[in-house]
């Protein structure tokens, strides 16, 4: 079996085993859907849950990244790490199975979000939106893991990682177009919002929403998608403990 | 195709051979030109905590870098190939780090499985006998007791038959009985061909069961030879008197003062049995009244207190170097 594979196996094992996890994972995301999808008083659609779906998937896939950056360093501090830089397989399929594992955890917790906004009422995806959401949750999944799992190999302890992944994600996701289109937004979010890399991932969204393929929108992640890994490798392959 | 041979030739005598191995955090020098010839035998690094044995064994296992010298494991060497050298090797830290959430049974497949072993079941199944693990393979390793958990790491690092078995602080934390067992097996494997490098703090248990043992303090090798003969470095007979008044001095033919520990006295002699009656009455004259007296004989612990000394380290800790020398960061 590829390494890359084994990796991904043992931390998709010890995720389903440890049950709260996955359930602690849904909540956040689930609450926006329920709190802000279908309660907040907003004037410039009629049908506030379709718009804000896309919001809410991308900050699925944001926050499974930033906590699937803690699977590298509870790694580290309990000593699996060095265990696996001395074993034979290039150290490059530590990080390949971590953006893996993270990726699809986080597909799946979208997915199950996505279920229940249409459950809520939202309007159902046709295959082709389908499929292109994933594709855009994906590329998008494996730049954040990749990212992620970068940022965790310089960071001591648990706390400090902590710390980071707060101070990242609730920024990232509030000067993104997650809430509102950006026609409603202040004049200084704007510009904010249009570079934001979620935003790209909620736009292409809201693109296939309205039957149209996002090539911009996926292209930019790609691009990113591509540039974050290969930096990763790289920090990767010369760590040092 | 002379170096060829010459190379082989190495290989076949010493398994692991370090130069002048030296590696320094800060202003600390953690490893200091470390030279070792290890062969097929039970090899243990003794010393304090903090005298480098486990930066030495992070270099050997290709984890950290090291600043100067060189080190081939099987004919390879640590930094030009250290692909090669992961392939022969298999590292234990002392961490105890197996999941809990897998099953012993998983636990080793995984491994047998990252070192592309070509039946990872039936191998793996293998090992978790050899470590008489079978009866438990299939519940969560998070039930196993330290000493199962510690044999469910060795299991995972023999699955590949590797050359050279690194195992750092293998009975750290362990029972008397689950102790025993760990270096029962390390003894088998050794038998079976596989070169053990061991480090550890405890003394009795390096005496016990490693072939030969390199006592290192500070970064340096002070002294490296079987248990037995580093105890003749010293003498025959270790005598410890426990008095009373301040020690001045005492000067008896054929004995030596070694060290004091707080009122107990250690010299060194002989034959102790006809050396205790003449310290006794040189202490008396010498104004101390002697509470209690045993002759022993040496261990490794008055080997290395001859060696180093029993100062104990005053500096400060300092916990960047600590972390660094622990291979956490």
């Amino acid at each position: 079996m590829n390494p890359i594979l084994v990796y991904c196996k043992r931390d998709l094992v010890r995720w389903f085993r440890g049950k709260w996890g996955f359930i602690a994972a849904m909540a956040m995301p689930a609450a926006w859907l329920i709190f802000v999808g279908l309660a907040l008083p907003i004037r410039f659609t009629e049908h506030y849950i379709d718009f804000v779906t896309p919001g809410i998937l991308a900050m699925t896939v944001l926050s499974a990244s930033l906590a699937g950056g803690g699977l590298l360093i509870l790694d580290r501090m309990l000593g699996f790490f060095n265990k696996f830089l001395a074993l034979p397989p290039p150290r490059e399929s530590i990080l390949f199975g971590k953006i893996l594992v993270i990726t699809i955890r986080g597909v799946i917790q979208s997915t199950i979000i996505l279920i229940f906004a249409f459950l809520l009422g939202a309007r159902l995806y046709s295959l082709t939106q389908l499929i292109g959401t994933y594709i855009i949750l994906f590329i998008f999944g494996a730049l954040l893991s990749a990212a992620a799992t970068t940022i965790a190999i310089y960071l001591d302890d648990h706390d400090q990682y902590a710390a980071a992944n707060a101070m990242i994600s609730m920024p990232l996701f509030f000067t993104s177009s997650a809430m509102m289109p950006y026609d409603v937004m202040p004049a200084w979010l704007e510009p904010i919002a249009r570079v934001n890399p979620l935003s790209f991932a909620i736009d292409g969204i809201r693109i296939l929403q309205t039957g149209e393929i996002p090539v911009t929108q996926i292209s930019v992640l790609s691009l990113l998608c591509i540039g974050v890994v290969t930096l990763a490798i790289h920090v990767f392959r010369k760590v040092k403990i | 195709m002379a170096t060829t041979s010459r190379h082989n030739q190495s290989v076949h005598e010493y398994p692991l051979v370090t130069h002048s191995l030296t590696k320094r955090f800060g202003d600390l020098l953690a490893v200091d030109n470390l030279t070792l010839s290890v062969g097929t035998e039970i090899f243990g690094l003794v010393g304090p905590n903090g005298s480098g044995k486990t930066t030495t064994v992070l270099m050997l296992t290709t984890l950290l870098d090291p600043d100067s010298g060189d080190a081939t494991i099987c004919g390879y060497d640590i930094r030009k190939n250290p692909r090669r050298v992961r392939e022969s090797i298999s590292y234990v830290p002392q961490d105890m780090a197996v999941d809990v959430r897998l099953s012993g049974r998983e636990n080793v497949i995984m491994f047998a499985e990252l070192y592309g072993v070509k039946n990872p079941v039936e191998r793996s199944n293998e090992v978790l006998k050899i470590l008489d693990l079978l009866d438990r393979a299939d519940e969560r390793a998070k039930v196993y007791s330290g000493g199962m958990r510690r044999r469910l790491e060795l299991a995972q690092a023999l699955v590949h038959n590797p050359k050279i078995l690194f195992l750092d602080e293998p009975t750290v934390g362990l029972d008397v009985a689950a102790r025993k067992k760990i270096w029962e097996h390390i003894r088998t494997l050794r038998n079976d061909g596989m070169t053990v490098f061991v480090t550890t703090h405890y003394m009795d248990e390096a005496d016990r069961y490693c072939d030969r043992v390199a006592i290192i303090d500070h970064g340096r090798i002070q002294a490296v030879d079987t248990p037995a003969r580093l105890k003749g470095i010293i003498s025959q007979d270790i005598i410890s008197v426990s008095i009373s008044g301040k020690f001045t001095g005492i000067d008896v033919p054929g004995v030596s003062f070694a060290h004091q520990e707080e009122d107990t006295l250690i010299f060194h002699c002989e034959n102790g049995a006809a050396a205790l009656p003449l310290v006794k009455d040189a202490l008396s004259d010498a104004g101390n009244q002697v509470l209690s007296m045993s002759v022993r004989q040496p261990s490794l612990d008055d080997v290395f207190l001859h060696l180093v000394g029993p100062g104990e380290d005053k500096s400060p800790f300092k916990s960047s170097t600590f972390r660094n020398m622990m291979g956490k960061r």
